[in-house]
């Protein structure tokens, strides 16, 4: 099951309305999904309070003393038949951010299972997990977290059954075929395979994470002793 | 020219923080909006001591007791709390004048869960993404944090006097007051289809069970004890959807899940129904063990409703009661 044909829009609450674009998880529905959060918010930023992506949908908050959910609808419905018109690299220009991390050991707990449900060594994880371009698929959960794809099969394993109830900031993790940075400490279930030492999310900052959904991410190993060196350098001011 | 008191924590009985309205633009970062549970009471705290409605006022679950340093207007809202400036026991959702130095103190009494004190003038701290709510998970806005005894909190200007006659005879709408009166009887929370309804072929056992509020309810969601959705263990883990205050989240055990202000931005467990604000607003005032109902309503109704609470929220109507008198 890929993009679907028609989106599937379900108003709700008074004032929102959500568009799934698809069933699952796929990148290409992915960068369909960019592409309505992006023409969503430069064609209806009058109505539209805030436009928040998901994994395979995109949720519209409007303002519905300005507006009504009806009318929302039918130009986001409008938006999806033109949307062949319009290329996702004009809507956003794609940036490539790297990102230091520091695998195994006590920053990446869980690289033991991960090397064991893939039946390679903690060495090949790390290679299979550095070695492609991701595309950031949205942000949320927690500040700054950020989700991307497509992990490669080999390594995609499962969350954990019962979620860490603490996990460092900077932890990056894999959950099946996405994976994921945590911004800011906080609780969560993915298998976690390394941390990066940059400060991902500032909130002193405005915006306080220069990372967008569509922007491309690549990891880059490196040892305890450079973890060190960089521990607090904001991820906008690492080179890529 | 007047210089803004202070208002000095003395005591926390709970778990009290600084709030707004909230943190809009910033979700698609993964920041919660945040801001106070019970907007509505909050707004009405801030226009009965002469403040705008986006003001920061302290919100309090449980006891509290602050010290002025100066003068001030004050006001209590949310639910039935009992007041005390120093030892005299005055009324909630009234404007009071607090002179420096004297201690206002709010108790819960069971009736209302979550309070707002405002003081004219607003509290003035650090503003985050563009509000000085406080988000404790992160660390940001205000304090960064919950208040502590010995906390000081500063003020904006205000001339307390002239605060004072402009105010000192506003209440707010008496079936506001009325409805925190009577949570204790059951609330009904009115709500439209959630995003996987479709999904969800037992729906209707939510719609029809009687549901109490759970213990484990904080700022993040409030959790309810009842009839399971069975469904919505079938269905496992969903992708992650941008979520909302007031979706009902139905995790695989099938116990409903109303988010609040600092809810996670998205979510992979299935969405049953949206609460709509007005009620999600009396919600947060249900202690644990109060009952709790759902009712399906039209999108038109859902839509006129959040236009006529985003209006009340904004611009709050108070009406004037005519004081009375003595000698």
């Amino acid at each position: 099951m890929g993009v679907l044909p028609e989106p599937r829009i379900l108003r709700s609450g008074g004032y929102v309305v959500h568009v799934d674009v698809c069933e699952e998880l796929r990148m290409d529905c992915v960068e369909e999904v960019h592409k309505l959060y992006y023409l969503v918010k430069r064609e209806l930023a009058d109505a539209v309070e805030e436009v928040v992506p998901g994994v395979t949908s995109v949720a519209v908050i409007y303002e519905p003393r300005r507006t009504d959910g009806r009318a929302v609808e039918s130009e986001i419905r409008e938006l999806w038949r033109r949307r062949g018109d319009v290329e996702l690299a004009d809507l956003h220009r794609p940036r490539r951010f790297a990102i230091p991390v520091c695998y195994g050991g006590e920053f990446g707990p869980d690289m033991p299972f991960v090397a064991g449900w893939s039946g390679m060594s903690e060495e090949e994880v790390v290679r299979v997990h550095s070695s492609r371009v991701y595309r950031v698929i949205t942000l949320g959960f927690t500040p700054g977290f950020v989700y991307m794809g497509e992990v490669d099969p080999a390594i995609a394993a499962p969350r954990l059954e019962t979620p860490r109830t603490r996990i460092p900031r900077g932890s990056v993790g894999i959950a099946g075929r996405m994976t994921g940075i945590y911004g800011l400490e906080s609780p969560g279930g993915w298998r976690l395979i390394g941390r990066t030492p940059l400060t991902m999310f500032d909130y002193r900052r405005d915006p306080p994470i220069p990372i967008s959904p569509g922007d491309e991410v690549v990891f880059k190993p490196i040892s305890p002793g450079e973890f060190e060196r960089l521990v607090g350098v904001f991820v906008g001011d690492y080179g890529s | 020219m007047t210089t803004a008191p202070r208002v000095r924590v003395a005591h926390v009985g709970g778990y009290a923080t600084v709030q707004d309205l909230g943190r809009r633009g910033y979700r698609a970062v993964g920041v919660p909006v945040s801001g106070a549970l019970d907007r509505l009471s909050a707004a009405y705290a801030n226009a009965l001591v002469g403040n705008r409605s986006g003001d920061a006022v302290v919100e309090v679950f449980g006891a509290i007791s602050l010290t002025l340093t100066g003068d001030a207007v004050v006001a209590v809202t949310g639910g039935h709390p009992r007041v005390f400036l120093e030892d005299v026991e005055v009324k909630p959702w009234t404007p009071l004048y607090c002179e420096g130095g004297r201690a206002l103190r709010v108790l819960p009494t069971g009736i209302g869960r979550v309070h707002y004190i405002a003081i004219s003038g607003g509290v003035v701290c650090e503003r985050v993404l563009g509000s000085s709510s406080t988000y404790a998970r992160a660390g940001m806005g205000c304090l960064g944090r919950p208040l502590r005894p010995g906390d000081v909190l500063e003020l904006g200007t205000a001339d307390p006097a002239s605060v004072w006659n402009g105010v000192a005879d506003s209440r707010p709408p008496e079936e506001l007051v009325d409805a925190h009166l009577r949570l204790g009887e059951g609330l009904v929370l009115r709500a439209t289809p959630g995003v996987h309804a479709h999904l969800l072929e037992d729906l209707e056992t939510l719609l029809r069970g009687h549901y109490v509020v759970a213990p484990e309810s904080d700022r993040m969601g409030y959790r309810l004890e009842g009839e399971p959705l069975r469904s919505a263990g079938r269905l496992g883990r969903l992708p992650s959807i941008p979520t909302d205050r007031g979706y009902v989240q139905t995790p695989p055990d099938g116990k409903p899940i109303v988010l609040m202000s600092d809810a996670q931005t998205t979510g992979g467990y299935a969405v049953a129904l949206h609460a709509i604000p007005p009620d999600v607003d009396l919600l947060a005032q249900l202690n644990p063990g109060q009952r709790v109902r759902f009712e399906l309503m039209s999108l038109e109704e859902a839509e006129s409703e959040v236009r006529s609470y985003l209006e009340r929220v904004e611009r709050p109507v108070v009406r004037r009661e005519e004081l009375e008198y003595w000698g």
